[in-house]
């Protein structure tokens, strides 16, 4: 009696199950999954950031351009302020109200500053009252003194100008009228020394208008 | 003849009287007044395209806000001394920046708000795709048809289904 014939299949037989090589074939990494996944992590860092920072926050697009020009009238005196009588110092204005609890906070930090900037005759503080009633922005300045020039934004015109969206804010333009720093809130901690120990003292350093 | 064919003629021309006379012709401050609607109007288009800067969802249309009442108040000024819309929309814009407008540019990363959502749809519609097709192909292959029974073997089960069968 013979043996029964060797007849092994060509080709061992398969089933998509247990398919070795379709199975290495699933893992191989492809065009599209790099795709999927930069895109997903590219969304969850977005979403990463957006947990933090202030909401709110606007970021300005006025840093390097020409600061708008503005007159108004002074809030005690009632005479007329106009920036362009400044031209060529350095200016800082601060946006502040009566109203502004956060206004009250660095007031102390603005008279310090300005004591310690007054004597340079190329510096200008000016206030700018933000949407207020007079008297009370004048108490306001009655209780906490202003040594230096406080300015009233009548119709809100300056403040939009300047697109402020709420107060405190301060702007720092140079000698050549440029707008070079800007301060959402209140200047205290290491926003002041920011500005008294390198914005103004090398803003103040700088060239006058003629100079470039 | 009667009394109320006098009234009716008398009616008619003192009516006629009183619609020529200058109570009833004030058509040009008929006509400021128009122009006022008209003038509402455009602050309103405008106002509505762009964004509270305090209150975030809100234009400036709606919002009830200090700051929103001065910002219409300056487009209202604006267009009476003649700027169009695209010029005061441009003012608002180099002041705040893009977030004033409600429906921000379509520029440079703005490009992802409006295509975000349309990439995503493409991308999970290509896995969706290739996930089916992968699907039924590998359930749909045909497993390897059977060799060819060789002669001697073919022979033998003759053979022995024979040998069965007696």
């Amino acid at each position: 009696m013979s043996a029964f014939p060797n007849t092994p299949p060509r080709s061992p037989i398969t089933s998509p199950v247990d398919n070795p090589a379709k199975s290495d074939d699933r893992f191989r990494l492809r065009g599209w999954h790099v795709v999927v996944v930069a895109t997903l992590v590219g969304l969850f860092l977005l979403f990463y950031q957006g947990l933090w920072g202030d909401p709110s926050a606007i970021p300005t697009v006025l840093i390097g351009t020409p600061a708008p020009t503005f007159a108004g009238p002074n809030v005690v005196s009632g005479e007329t302020i106009d920036l362009s009588q400044y031209r060529g110092k350095v200016v800082m204005i601060n946006f502040w109200a009566s109203w502004c609890q956060e206004c009250r906070v660095e007031h102390r930090n603005l008279l310090a500053l300005y004591n310690q900037f007054r004597t340079n005759p190329d510096f200008v503080l000016l206030g700018i009252n933000y949407q207020d009633k007079l008297e009370d922005a004048r108490q306001y300045l009655g209780v906490y003194g202003s040594p230096f020039q406080q300015v009233r934004d009548v119709k809100g015109t300056i403040s939009i100008d300047y697109g402020v969206y709420g107060v405190p804010e301060t702007f720092i333009i140079d000698k050549q009228g440029v707008i070079r720093h800007k301060q959402v809130g209140p200047i205290v901690g290491t926003a002041y020394s920011l500005l008294t120990e390198r914005v103004l003292p090398t803003l103040l350093e700088g060239a006058g208008p003629n100079a470039s | 003849m009667n009394r109320v064919s006098l009234i009716l003629p008398a009616l008619f021309l003192t009516g006629g009287a009183w619609l020529a006379s200058p109570v009833f012709t004030p058509v040009a401050a008929h006509a400021a007044q128009v122009d006022e609607t008209a003038l509402d109007d455009q602050v309103r288009n405008i106002a509505k395209t762009l964004r509270c800067a305090i209150c975030q969802t809100e234009n400036i249309w709606e919002s009830q806000s200090v700051l929103a009442a001065q910002m219409r108040q300056i487009i209202r000024e604006r267009l009476q001394e003649g700027e169009s819309p695209e010029q005061i929309k441009a003012y608002f814009l180099s002041r705040y920046g893009d977030y004033i407008l409600m429906k921000p540019r379509v520029r440079g990363w703005n490009w992802l708000i409006w295509a975000g959502p349309f990439v995503l749809l493409v991308i999970g519609g290509l896995v969706l795709y290739r996930t089916l097709f992968r699907w039924t192909t590998t359930t749909s292959v045909p497993a390897d048809p059977p060799p060819p029974l060789s002669e001697p073997s073919r022979r033998r089960i003759d053979d022995e289904l024979r040998a069965f069968d007696k």
